[in-house]
């Protein structure tokens, strides 16, 4: 069974069909890649999946369950109370029905276990490499407000854990020496790294990542392919975009390629590698 | 580069001496002070210190711009006035409404919070602004419940029991007022403290940073956002009802913007936004300007121009001038404060790097360790 499945994917802005009925099926386990020209759509299945945006029709399937609308009435209707996630999430909650069905917010489709980076890094600018990473184990955490007010023995014994796997994590993407310095002061592939890391504490089993070689010297690309494998080498899924097509061609198992919005490959490397509709999607038609 | 505050339970590190030493002095000084209106002075800025703490939660740790603080604390000045005075004849005790109507003021916070929550900086700013206009109006308004224009006079007192010749009434004795609201602020200083170096604390400073970065590392931004509102208000809260008990009355035009809102935001940003230590330096220091610097300064002009002895002077009678341009002078000393300190008085780390530019020795430290 696939880890991720989108159905039909569809996103319109206005006029412009940014992502037209596309299919994926992401396998368990696997290094799979999403490329194509710029403006292809492919930071948009991202957002899609990562429930930034709700698509204008389809599905996505995490762990062969829907991942998408079901109250679709209440998101329409009653979206100035924005309280009412959160009231519905928690009734449920006691109620037994578990979270609420995924792809509502991007908070809970977190929590589900899709972690993402993003093209342009955004990381918590003031905030130290550490404490970025032990934000992103937030959604893992189980410290209640009362226990962050008072400091309760289970807080302490939390953050103290926290903060022990929130340093593992930095020392596997090569940061332990950096964690008391702020995100910002860190160079720019050690933000990358950084962004990485963090996406990693939320232990996620579905790893999206958005360009992660961009603005990478070579060196540099071959520590991240290198950090990729190892990834995978824990378990997690690694769903990647990326322009380079070295990283591309070298890391990945499959291949998906996306040209305005929609579908036109998918394989492994070499098959891609030499498709002509590919060809012609980056270089143009030839005369 | 590590970062530590101050911890509570840490005293007897040389670092911690010159708190301890603050400790002492704070809890001599009515014992030596034998001027009573220095001490009520005191007891009065204290008030201040809480709501600047407060309003520190939303926007120093939250990043959320609040304008309408004050409606927080008229809610909790008037939650306590209204069920401890003659007004309905309720007199439910002080330090159970201490309580009550910090978690009053919070229950407010969560419902003023949750329509702004799409929201943020200039636009928040107004609708904040607006909810910090509405409410002294209501209360206003009200007046069956509130006593309208004239607010509720009488409110209760905190009574303890009686101790070493001491009846345990406060009545209008500043003392133990002053030491009630000492304890009620390094109350409020250890949960703050807590609060910050926690995991809500983190997903404040994450949401403040980057909003969706944050959603997307699982924090839900919505009960994060609605929790900084809350706590942001249980503390003005807190500073209501004292403040209601220790003015014996509560009336509307305690609360307005100008009074309240800007005053405490100011204290924030001046002192240092996200830092403990420079939100009380900051609320004090602008207290001690209103109260004092404000007050003095057309007498100590009056005599420093009879002093010069110079008849041109004494006839433009500077003094009442300087009286009447009292808030012209307070922006120009607000003014010069941000112009000279932009990162407050005592900045957080964060705002200190933010403002100073990443210092060049560490980016050569970072070189030096990834080759």
């Amino acid at each position: 069974m696939p880890i991720l499945e989108t159905r039909g994917l569809t996103k319109r802005f206005g006029g412009l069909v940014a992502v037209n009925g596309v299919d994926l099926s992401v396998e368990q386990g696997e290094i799979f890649a999403m490329i194509g020209p710029n403006g292809a759509g492919k930071t948009t299945v991202f957002n899609l999946v990562a429930g930034l945006y709700k698509p204008t029709s389809g599905q996505i399937l995490f762990n062969g369950k829907s991942v998408y609308p079901v109250r679709e009435f209440w998101r329409n209707y009653l979206p100035p109370l924005a309280g009412y996630y959160t009231v519905a999430d928690a009734v449920r909650r006691r109620l037994g029905l578990g979270p609420m069905p995924l792809g509502l917010r991007p908070h809970a489709v977190t929590a589900l276990g899709i972690a993402r980076t993003f093209q342009n890094i955004r990381l918590f600018s003031y905030m130290t490499a550490l404490e970025n990473v032990m934000v992103g184990e937030h959604p893992r955490m189980h410290a209640k407000v009362w226990d962050s007010l008072l400091r309760t023995p289970f807080a302490r014994r939390e953050e103290r854990k926290v903060r022990d796997r929130a340093r593992e994590l930095l020392r596997f993407v090569g940061l332990e020496r950096h964690q008391d310095q702020y995100a910002r002061n860190l160079p720019y592939g050690f933000q990358r790294r950084l962004e990485i890391a963090r996406a990693l504490g939320t232990q996620p089993k579905l790893l999206m990542l958005d360009e992660p070689a961009a603005g990478f010297n070579p060196q540099e690309k071959n520590e991240l392919m290198q950090l990729i494998q190892d990834i995978r080498g824990q378990g997690i899924t690694v769903f990647l975009i990326e322009h380079d097509m070295k990283v591309v061609m070298e890391v990945s198992e499959r291949i998906v390629v996306l040209d305005y919005g929609e579908k036109i490959a998918e394989g492994p490397p070499q098959k891609v590698r030499t498709d002509p509709r590919v060809i012609e999607a980056y270089l143009g038609k030839s005369a | 580069m590590k970062r530590k505050l101050p911890g509570f339970g840490a005293v007897g590190r040389a670092q911690n001496i010159p708190y301890v030493l603050l400790g002492i002095a704070l809890l001599l000084f009515p014992i030596l002070d034998s001027n009573r209106s220095q001490v009520d002075v005191a007891a009065f800025a204290g008030v201040w210190v809480l709501l600047a703490l407060g309003l520190n939660i939303v926007v120093g740790y939250a990043g959320l711009l609040d304008l309408g603080y004050a409606a927080f604390f008229a809610i909790g000045s008037y939650a306590f006035a209204i069920l401890a005075s003659g007004q309905f004849n309720i007199h439910i005790s002080f330090w159970l409404l201490l309580f009550a109507s910090a978690f009053i003021a919070a229950i407010f916070g969560v419902l003023l919070g949750a329509p702004t929550l799409r929201l943020r900086g200039d636009y928040l700013a107004i609708v904040t602004l607006g909810f910090g206009e509405i409410v002294p109006r209501v209360f206003r308004n009200a007046s069956v419940f509130t006593g309208g224009v004239n607010g509720i006079v009488g409110v209760d007192q905190p009574k303890l029991p009686a101790v070493f010749g001491w009846s345990g009434n406060f009545g209008f004795n500043p003392i133990p007022y002053y030491y009630l609201i000492l304890g009620v602020i390094v109350l409020s200083l250890f949960l703050i403290n807590n609060l910050r170096n926690s995991r809500l604390g983190r997903a404040w400073m994450a949401i403040r940073e980057d909003e969706v970065a944050a959603a997307a590392t699982g924090i839900n931004t919505v009960t994060t956002k609605l929790l900084a509102f809350a706590l942001g208000a249980s503390f003005s809260g807190f500073a209501g009802t004292y403040y209601a008990s220790k003015l014996f009355i509560v009336s509307p035009e305690s609360f307005s913007f100008q009074a309240v809102s800007v005053v405490v935001l100011v204290m924030v940003v001046l002192g240092g936004m996200g830092s403990m230590r420079g939100v009380i330096v900051g609320a004090l220091l602008i207290y001690f300007i209103q109260s004092y610097v404000l007050i003095q300064l057309p007498g100590w002009i009056v005599s420093a121009t009879s002093a010069l002895n110079i008849d041109f002077l004494t006839k433009l009678d500077i003094g009442s001038y300087v009286q009447r341009s009292n808030f012209l002078i307070f922006g120009i000393i607000l003014a010069g404060i941000m112009l000279l300190r932009p990162q407050g008085l005592l900045p957080s780390a964060q705002r200190k790097v933010e403002l100073e530019g990443g210092t060049s020795d560490e980016a050569v430290a970072d070189l030096r360790g990834s080759a």
